[in-house]
């Protein structure tokens, strides 16, 4: 009987045990294709020099943006990148795009773009420090916040040099 | 296309038979094939056959990076597929060489340099799963006649 309810059932169900679509969960902690926050991101490519099969790769527009870019088919994920990235500007995502047709190149390359912004005290192009980087690393006050890193060394200067010479610090503090 | 012509197409997307060639995988590639084929991911449901033999088969899956020595082996074995086939490149290694990219011996440029590729499939080693939709999104080429080789041979005959 039980025979006859497994033949039955083959003639009138498709003979799947699970289709594509429906395959085992992937667990959250595989590593798959990368994902990139330009937000968080400093340009500063130690994920291009940790890289071994050199996935990522950057380009510039002088003094407009900086380009970080993403081959997955040269990617071996091994998430070096990720854990390496002072600001956590890379994380690897579970998923893995499914096949691609060559049509459409011959694999994902991402391109996540970094704008430079005018320094506010000298207006040199800079890439700006994500606030939290700021904020650990040159404490909180307003008027350095969006300094290029030439000024940013200027005020750490200015503060060492009024701690010393306090009737200094007015002539200096922000001119040019 | 006529109906005989549209059933042999219909026929073979529903039945790909592939056969597997290593150019120089570090195996990791291969050895996903082999839960593909058992019973937790079952490509024989879609009528997937893995044969020995690649003049028995509609899709050719080549894993590895690609050196001077598997160049030669990789042309033998296609020109033996008979048409119309379809190749799918597994990880990222045929893509451009992976890590390996840049050693003596290893071509670092893309498989699509050697044969016509049709479907790339990411991964280091991809998952048995993308493996699968690879090999089905190139069953579904070959029955539109949309692989390369397809369109290749179509344009010969043409001019
Ligand atoms: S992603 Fe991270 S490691 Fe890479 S350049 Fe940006 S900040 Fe540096
Ligand atoms: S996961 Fe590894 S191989 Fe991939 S981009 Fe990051 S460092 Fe490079
Ligand atoms: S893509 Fe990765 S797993 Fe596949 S052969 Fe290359 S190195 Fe090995």
């Amino acid at each position: 009987m039980a025979m006859l309810k497994t033949i039955l059932g083959n003639l009138l169900r498709p003979s799947r045990t699970r289709a594509p679509a429906d395959m085992p969960d992937v667990p959250t902690v595989y590593r798959g294709a990368l994902a990139h926050d330009a937000a968080r991101c400093t340009a500063c490519g130690t994920c291009a020099f940790v890289c071994a099969p050199k996935a990522i790769s950057f380009t510039q527009d002088p003094g407009v943006s900086v380009s970080w870019h993403f081959f997955i088919g040269q990617c071996s994920f091994c998430g070096l990148c990720a854990q390496n990235c002072p600001t956590q500007a890379i994380s690897l995502d579970a998923e893995v795009p499914t096949g691609m047709n060559s049509a459409a190149g011959d694999g994902l390359r991402l391109e996540s773009i970094v704008r430079l912004q005018p320094c506010t005290r000298c207006g040199a192009a800079h890439v700006p420090l994500p606030d939290a980087a700021i904020a650990a690393l040159w404490g909180v006050e307003e008027a350095e916040r969006g300094y290029c890193p030439d000024c940013r060394r200027w005020a750490a200067s200015a503060r060492l040099r009024s701690a010393f010479i306090p009737a200094a610090a007015e002539e200096v503090h922000h001119e040019r | 296309m006529n109906l005989i012509e549209r059933v042999v197409a219909i026929s073979r997307r529903r039945s790909p038979w592939i056969c597997r060639l290593n150019a120089g995988s570090c195996n990791g590639c291969d050895i996903e094939i082999t839960p593909l084929l058992s019973p937790r991911y079952d490509a024989e449901q879609l009528g997937v056959e893995l044969h020995g033999t690649p003049k028995h088969a509609d899709i050719v899956l080549i894993s590895g990076t690609l050196t001077l020595r598997s160049r030669e082996a990789i042309l033998d074995i296609y020109a033996q597929v008979p048409n119309p086939k379809a190749v799918v490149a597994l990880g990222s290694c045929p893509a451009s060489g992976n890590v390996f990219a840049g050693s003596p011996l290893v071509l670092s440029e893309s498989l699509d340099s050697v044969v016509p590729v049709d479907v790339w499939v990411p991964g280091c080693p991809p998952r048995p799963q993308a493996i699968l939709d690879g090999i089905a999104r190139a069953a579904r080429l070959l029955e539109d006649g949309a692989t390369k080789s397809q369109l290749q041979n179509w344009q010969g005959r043409l001019s």
